[in-house]
């Protein structure tokens, strides 16, 4: 309760929570205001901005660009969210084994670790997506896939950090089994910090479903920002509104995602909101 | 103590000094109305429980109060200026060239990253104008070095903080206060988080510099035996309030405070009259045979790793009952018996044996079943409590793992906290809300929680205030009777040892030097290191003066009807 309080007078926090309140509801009632669909022609093509009805204009095939933006925040909130929890999973799991038993298994998961670490990820992304058809499952698992190592790094660290503690070490000693002390006694002090890297995963993971569906390899059927900005990137000359529309919400997004996660940091890091307050 | 001092000027004085606490704070002055002085050659001991506010007058001597806190009245007059109306150019000049600070960690006072002996040039040339040769200061800092007593300067200089000792850094600490011969050392508990044999090299260094150049000496300490052994005079504190102030001899012979009485007399004396015998059953409850571990640390990529022996053929035997302690410096390996008769760390070889069972050969669920008989409480009430553990789930999450029922546990687990001296309604509330000595208790209750037979205390007491230190000894006195519990005592303190313990080993370099009763190994020591560690106790010769007389009457009376 402390800490939502201290985060409710953060004021970058508060900033990035707001901004990325309003991109939530434009998700949710995208269908109300949009009825028809985004894929739908309602106008003649390269509609500008303001004309025949169309707030943002409508793009080469007369497609409202405005729905395609509010539909677009349905797509990029839940592959943002949804593959950042997958990576959280991985890496939290293979992070805590790693830490908690160290030795040979630390040492084999963490050269797993680096091997993803050493490719990048968005080449890995694009072989992923092209191996397995494009659908928005393939999708979050692909960026799940790539977006892990960092987290489990973190948590490995964490865990290193916890594990020798006296009070993991009295659990022990009070025989409480290695799963209990997990969970119970090094994961929730642990959990702080994996929260705000999961938090700035969601940020990279709309940028990475953008930057596929950019190189046309996101999910056909769903309108997303990056798909509108390589749809619209060859007439960008006459057409500027076409790109400029979709990157600016994805701009907008990724920011207020950052400013609500360094907020949430700064949180939830004692020593930090010891100071403020 | 000497009589010249008298006449001259105080190089320190500080009167009715309040510093008010930011509002919201447990109270609205840290420090009221203390008036004392430190004249030159004369050590002032400045003496009080954590919180009473001593380390606030330290750090305003030096005007290095924290800014949310601030001088509301009085006057602090350090040889003829106040530092708290001084710019800051006159600020850097008073700060390590009139008066010097020395501080409690040595390790986190010295810059990680710098070889001591640059850091002690340092010192010399933001002070000295105009500014020395390069051959000058580099003469200057091997004579601090030597002057410190730290073996061979050339080297040492050479060094990074982490290479040394402890005591070797409080040594250069020191040097580096020494560096522009100051007139007045502030000492903020400069011995406390040294073994007590540092502790007597390092309180015997500062008294023969302060004899030497006739400095005067603040010095804060919680410890009256470090009182008795240096100080000319001793100011006491209590929630920042001067509750006495007088020579050593007033203060401790006839106190006029009732805190103060209340202060000595909570120090462990090592009133080996007092020793109760308790009954004890010759029947041996744990045994530990030829244990050894040898901890061997990394170095460098061509250097053969360094070897540390924490053990050494360590053999004893532990009976029903009984409280054995352990003791010795830093390093002698006492803490790490008590982990590995834990299995917490794994010995190199040797053989613990406890119900029959040898406890190394142990895995798994018959490991969980030993364990629950074993208990220990560690140092660091702070760091063995889990911070987002309610304090009743911490005590009742034992007898759960082994099947006691929710509702159950959390019963006796209050229970428990009424029965160690706390608040059943306890239970509901987080560690942080509770101070060092509550929170030891709890880690107490939490370790008994199992009904084990045998309990660890790891430096259990070390942690605390004297007074919480004297409550938290009588409580686990009282539990041993009670639950029939024997108790290994590790210690690095044989005041403790001899209020509490039954049986003494003495330890050093993970081999057992000396073992025997406790009335034995402190009246008729038979090694060379027990003795050294004995004469080391501070204030021995002022707090035993009369008793230690009348304690080897009482024994050989023991001896003789026994």
């Amino acid at each position: 309760m402390d800490a939502v309080r201290a985060f409710l007078r953060h004021p970058s926090g508060m900033v990035g929570l707001v901004v990325l309140l309003v991109v939530v509801v434009i998700a949710l009632i995208a269908p109300i205001v949009f009825p028809v669909s985004p894929w739908e022609m309602v106008s003649a093509p390269f509609t500008p901005p303001g004309e025949d009805g169309l707030l943002l204009g409508g793009d080469t095939l007369g497609r409202d660009v405005a729905a395609g933006v509010a539909y677009g925040a349905r797509v990029s909130l839940v592959i943002g969210i949804a593959s950042a929890m997958a990576a959280m999973v991985i890496g939290v799991t293979i992070g805590a084994i790693s830490g908690y038993f160290g030795g040979k298994v630390d040492l084999v998961l963490m050269r797993v670790t680096e091997l993803f670490q050493t490719i990048p990820a968005f080449v890995l992304a694009i072989l992923l997506v092209a191996t397995f058809n494009p659908s928005l499952l393939t999708i979050i698992l692909t960026i799940g896939a790539v977006s892990w190592p960092p987290l489990a790094r973190l948590t490995r660290a964490e865990f290193l950090r916890l594990r020798n503690r006296e009070f993991v070490e009295a659990a022990l000693c009070q025989g409480e089994g290695t799963l209990q002390i997990v969970l119970g006694h090094i994961l929730p002090n642990a959990i702080s910090p994996i929260l705000v890297v999961t938090s700035l995963t969601v940020a990279t993971a709309i940028l990475l479903e953008s930057a596929l569906s950019f190189m046309g390899l996101g999910d056909p059927n769903l309108m997303s920002w990056g798909f509108m900005i390589g749809a619209g990137r060859t007439v960008i000359r006459n057409a500027w509104w076409m790109s400029v529309f979709p990157g600016l919400a994805i701009l907008i997004t990724v920011l207020a995602i950052n400013l609500f996660g360094e907020g949430l940091s700064d949180v939830l890091n004692p020593r930090v909101s010891r100071r403020r307050s | 103590m000497s009589e010249a001092v008298q006449a001259k000027a105080p190089v320190l004085s500080v009167e009715g000094l309040s510093i008010a606490l930011p509002e919201g704070g447990d109270r609205p002055f840290a420090v009221e109305n203390v008036s004392f002085e430190v004249k030159p050659n004369e050590v002032v001991c400045l003496v009080g429980e954590s919180g009473s506010g001593k380390s606030m007058i330290a750090h305003a001597v030096l005007s290095l109060l924290p800014k949310s806190v601030n001088i509301a009245a009085g006057a602090v007059t350090v040889a003829g200026q106040d530092p708290a109306k001084l710019d800051r150019q006159a600020l850097r000049r008073l700060r390590g060239g009139e008066a010097a600070m020395i501080f409690q960690e040595p390790l986190s006072s010295l810059n990680p990253l710098k070889r001591v002996g640059r850091q002690i040039e340092e010192m010399i040339l933001t002070h000295q104008k105009p500014m020395p040769s390069a051959i000058e200061v580099h003469e200057r800092v091997q004579q601090l070095l030597t002057q410190v007593g730290l073996p061979n300067p050339k080297l040492l200089e050479k060094s990074y903080p982490f290479e040394l000792s402890g005591g070797q850094r409080q040594r250069v600490m020191i040097a580096m206060a020494m560096a522009n011969r100051p007139a007045l050392l502030v000492a903020d508990e400069p011995t406390t988080a040294l073994d007590v044999t540092t502790q007597r090299q390092i309180l015997r260094l500062i008294d023969d510099l302060r004899r030497d150049r006739g400095m005067g000496v603040l010095l804060i300490t919680h410890d009256f035996g470090v009182v008795a052994d240096v100080a000319d005079r001793v100011v006491v504190l209590r929630h920042g309030k001067v509750v006495e102030q007088g020579t050593v001899e007033e203060v401790l012979r006839s106190p006029k405070a009732d805190y103060t009485r209340e202060l000595i007399d909570a120090v462990p004396k090592a009133r080996l009259d007092e020793i109760r015998r308790t009954a004890v059953h010759p029947t041996p409850l744990l045994e530990v045979i030829g244990l050894e571990k040898t901890f061997r640390v990394k170095r460098g990529l061509l250097q053969p790793p360094r070897e540390v022996v924490a053990a050494d053929g360590i053999s004893l035997t532990l009976y029903e009952g009984e409280t054995l302690a352990v003791v010795g410096e830093s390093g002698s390996g006492k803490s790490t018996l008590g982990r590995m008769i834990m299995r917490l760390t794994e010995p190199d070889g040797g053989a613990i044996r406890f119900n029959g069972q040898d406890l190394r050969q142990l895995r798994g669920e018959a490991l969980r079943q030993a364990r629950k008989q074993l208990q220990i409480v560690f140092q660091d009430p702070f760091a063995s409590l889990d911070p987002r553990q309610k304090v009743g789930d911490a005590i009742a999450r034992g007898p759960m793992a082994f099947g006691t029922s929710r509702t159950e546990a959390m019963e006796q687990a209050r229970k428990l906290l009424v029965r160690v001296g706390l608040n059943a309604v306890a239970a509901d509330r987080y560690p942080h809300e509770f101070s060092g000595g509550q929170r030891q208790r709890i880690c107490i209750a939490r370790a008994l929680a199992l009904k084990p037979r045998v309990l660890i205390a790891d430096e259990a007491v070390s942690a605390l205030d004297v007074s919480v230190q004297a409550q938290v000894l009588a409580l686990l006195a009282e539990l041993r009777q009670e639950m029939k519990l024997a108790m290994i005592f590790i210690t690095h303190d044989l005041r403790i040892a001899a209020e509490i313990a039954d049986r003494v080993i003495v330890l050093q370099k993970g081999r057992i030097v000396e073992e025997g009763a406790t009335a034995d190994v402190f009246t008729a020591a038979q090694a060379a290191y027990t003795r050294e560690l004995l004469d080391a106790i501070p204030g021995r010769d002022f707090f035993d003066q009369p008793g230690f007389a009348s304690v080897t009457g009482a024994l050989s009376t023991a001896r003789m009807s026994s």
